[in-house]
C-alpha cells in the first residue's frame, strides 16, 4: 500500500504510540486484503465492548487487559468530520436484576461509554445503528462492524463498507481512515451469485429464510436476489442478518430495490448467469424446519428484535400484546436501541408491553447476555441460529405472530 | 514412523507457528460458534462441534458470520485458547483483522487442496513468511 507522508508519519509515531498502532492495524489489513491505499472515512460503527459473558470463567489479567485496551482507544478523539456511531453488545447498562448482567463489567461499560463520549463517539449502543440516526447516503464511505448492519448499509442504503471488527472500527474512527478493498471498489460490488425467488414471502421472518440459505451458498459473495417484490425496512433487516450468519456476506443485491441495481443486468454489471439457487415454498419451509429441533412444546423465553427492533416492531408487538398476559414463565424479551425505547416509552408502547409482562432489552440481546434458556421462539434466524450453542437451548425460529401467540400460551402453538 | 511433505501457499498474515492440523470444509464465526474462554466449538451440527481449537492449525474455508470473530480472537488470545495458525481457502477481512491483531499466521492459496491434502491430527508447520506448509503425519 502506497502511503502519504502525513500517514507514514502517523505509522511511525508522530500522533503518538496507540495511532501508530491504530495506523499499523489498517494498513497490514490492506496490504493483506489487496488494497492500495488508505481513504477518508466519513462515517463508523465502532465496536468497545466489555466482555462480560463472552470472557465467563476467564483469568481476571485477561479481562484488565482487555478493557485496558478499550480505555486506551478512548483517550484519543474520533477524526473530525466523521460521524461515529458506538455499540457496547455485552451488557446492559440499565438496572435490571439479571445475575448475567454482571454489575462489575457494567460499571467497566458505564466508564468506556463515557470516556468514548467524551472521544466523540455517539452511543448508540445497537446493532443497527441505521434505525437511530446513523443513516448513510448512497456512496458514502463507511466503516461498520456489526455484520447485519455492513449487509443493510451496502446493500439497502448504498453505503459503501467492509466487514470491520473492533480493532479496525477504531483505527478508522480515530483516524478517519479505512483501507480501499472489497466492496469499497465498484468492480466488487458485482454479483456473484443469482438466486430466483419463486417462494411467498409473507412475514419478516421469512426473509430470514431467504439470507439463511442463500448466505450459505453464497460464503463470501455477493448474492443477487431476483424475482422479490420490494421488502419493507423489517423484512430487509431480518435478510441482512441472517445473510451474514450462514455466510460470511458484504453485501447483496436485490434486484429493483439495491440503489445501483435497478435491473438484475445492473447487479451483475451486465453479465447475467443463469441461477445457483431457485428458492421455492418448500426451500422455505425447510429453512424454518433447520431450526426447529426440538424435543417438546413448552417454552420458556420468547426473544423478538434481533437486530434491534425498529419502533415499528414495536409498535407492532404492542398491538399484539395489548391487554393480554404473558405466560408463566415465559420471560418475553424485546431488544432493542436505547434511543428506539425512548421513543416506545413516550408514545405509550412500553407500558404496553410491561403490563403483558414483556421486557424492552437495551444495548444487548438474551443471547450476548447469555440468560439461562431451555426452549426458546423468536423471530430472528441470526437469533436462532446462534442460541443453540450460545445458550445451549432449542429454538423455534416462526414469524411474529406464532411468536406471540407462544409467549400468551406457554407454548409453541404452532406456525397457523 | 512418520512422513512428511510440504505444500505452496500464499501468506496472508505473516510469521511462522505449528500445531496439529484441525480440518474441516466448512466455514466458522468465532462470535457465536466458539467460546473464547474453553477455545471450543459450540455451534450445534458444525463439523467441528465440540473440538478444541487451542494451539491447532485451523483448517477451514474461511470465517463467516459476526463482525465478532477479532473481538473473540482477541480473548481467546489472551486466555491461551486461540488457534495456532490459519489455513483458508477463502480470506475473509475479519480473520485476516484477527490474525494480524493477534500475531496469528495465516495462509491460503495452497497448492493441492487443504482438504484433501491435510487430516485433523497431522503435525503442521504453517511458514506464511516462506508461504509453505510442512506436514507431518505418523503412519
Amino acid at each position: 500500500m502506497v502511503l502519504t507522508p502525513e500517514q507514514q508519519a502517523i505509522l511511525e509515531g508522530s500522533q503518538g504510540p496507540y495511532l501508530a498502532t491504530c495506523m499499523r492495524w489498517l494498513v497490514e489489513w490492506g496490504d493483506v486484503m489487496g488494497a492500495r491505499r488508505l481513504i477518508r472515512v466519513d462515517n463508523t460503527h465502532a465496536l468497545l465492548p466489555v466482555p462480560n459473558q463472552m470472557a465467563r470463567g476467564a483469568r481476571r489479567e485477561t479481562i484488565e487487559r482487555y478493557v485496558e485496551g478499550l480505555r486506551e482507544a478512548c483517550r484519543h478523539r474520533t477524526a473530525p468530520g466523521c460521524y461515529c456511531t458506538l455499540h457496547v453488545n455485552f451488557v446492559t447498562l440499565d438496572d435490571i436484576t439479571l445475575k448475567e448482567n454482571d454489575p462489575e463489567q457494567v460499571g467497566m461499560q458505564r466508564e468506556i461509554a463515557d470516556m468514548a463520549a467524551a472521544a466523540g463517539f455517539i452511543p448508540t449502543f445497537t446493532c443497527a445503528p441505521y434505525l437511530v440516526g446513523n443513516v448513510p447516503l448512497k456512496g458514502e464511505i463507511c466503516a461498520w462492524t456489526e455484520s447485519s448492519a455492513v449487509v443493510y448499509a451496502n446493500s439497502i442504503l448504498g453505503a459503501r463498507t467492509t466487514r470491520h471488527g473492533n480493532e479496525s472500527s477504531i483505527a478508522a474512527s480515530l483516524l478517519g481512515l479505512a483501507p480501499e478493498f472489497g466492496v469499497l471498489l465498484d468492480e466488487n460490488r458485482k454479483g456473484t451469485l443469482r438466486v430466483d425467488v419463486a417462494a411467498d414471502l409473507t412475514s419478516p421472518t421469512d426473509w430470514g429464510a431467504l439470507g439463511y440459505v442463500a448466505g450459505k451458498a453464497a460464503g463470501l459473495g455477493i448474492p443477487v436476489f431476483n424475482g422479490v417484490r420490494r421488502p419493507s425496512q423489517a423484512e430487509a433487516k431480518q435478510l441482512c442478518a441472517a445473510l451474514a450468519t450462514s455466510g460470511g456476506v458484504t453485501m447483496c443485491h436485490i434486484a429493483g430495490v439495491t440503489p445501483e441495481a435497478p435491473t438484475l443486468e445492473a447487479a451483475f454489471h451486465g453479465d447475467v448467469p443463469a441461477p445457483s439457487l431457485t428458492f421455492t415454498n418448500e426451500t422455505l419451509r425447510e429453512a424454518y424446519q433447520s431450526l426447529r429441533q426440538r424435543t417438546g412444546d413448552d417454552i420458556d423465553s420468547v426473544i423478538l428484535g434481533c437486530p434491534h427492533a425498529s419502533i415499528r416492531e414495536i409498535a407492532e408487538i404492542a398491538a399484539l400484546l395489548r391487554g393480554k398476559r404473558v405466560a408463566q414463565p415465559v420471560r418475553l424479551w424485546i431488544d432493542t436501541a436505547r434511543g428506539t425505547k425512548g421513543g416506545a416509552d413516550a408514545m405509550g408502547y412500553t407500558k404496553i408491553i410491561e403490563d403483558a409482562g414483556g421486557c424492552i432489552l437495551c444495548d444487548t440481546c438474551p443471547t450476548n447476555l447469555r440468560i439461562p434458556a431451555r426452549r426458546i421462539v423468536t423471530s430472528g434466524f441470526k437469533q436462532a441460529h446462534y442460541a443453540r450453542g450460545m445458550v445451549g437451548a432449542e429454538v423455534i425460529v416462526a414469524r411474529l405472530e406464532a411468536c406471540i401467540r407462544a409467549a400468551l400460551a406457554g407454548r409453541w402453538m404452532g406456525d397457523e | 514412523m512418520s512422513e512428511s511433505f510440504q505444500l505452496g501457499g500464499r501468506g496472508v498474515v505473516k510469521g511462522r507457528a505449528e500445531g496439529i492440523a484441525l480440518v474441516a470444509d466448512a466455514t466458522l464465526s468465532f462470535w457465536g460458534e466458539v467460546d473464547a474462554v474453553s477455545g471450543k466449538v459450540i455451534a450445534v451440527g458444525h463439523p467441528l462441534e465440540g473440538c478444541s481449537l487451542r494451539g491447532c492449525v485451523l483448517v477451514i474455508r474461511s470465517t463467516k458470520g459476526s463482525s465478532g470473530t477479532p473481538l473473540t480472537l482477541d480473548l481467546a488470545k489472551l486466555e491461551g485458547t486461540a488457534p495456532a495458525a490459519f489455513i483458508n481457502v477463502e480470506v475473509d477481512s475479519l480473520a485476516a483483522l484477527g490474525c494480524i491483531v493477534n500475531q496469528i499466521p495465516m495462509i491460503t492459496d495452497l497448492e493441492q487442496d487443504p482438504f484433501a491434502s491435510i487430516r485433523t491430527g497431522d503435525r503442521v508447520v504453517v511458514d506464511a513468511d516462506q508461504g509453505v506448509v510442512i506436514v507431518t503425519r505418523d503412519c
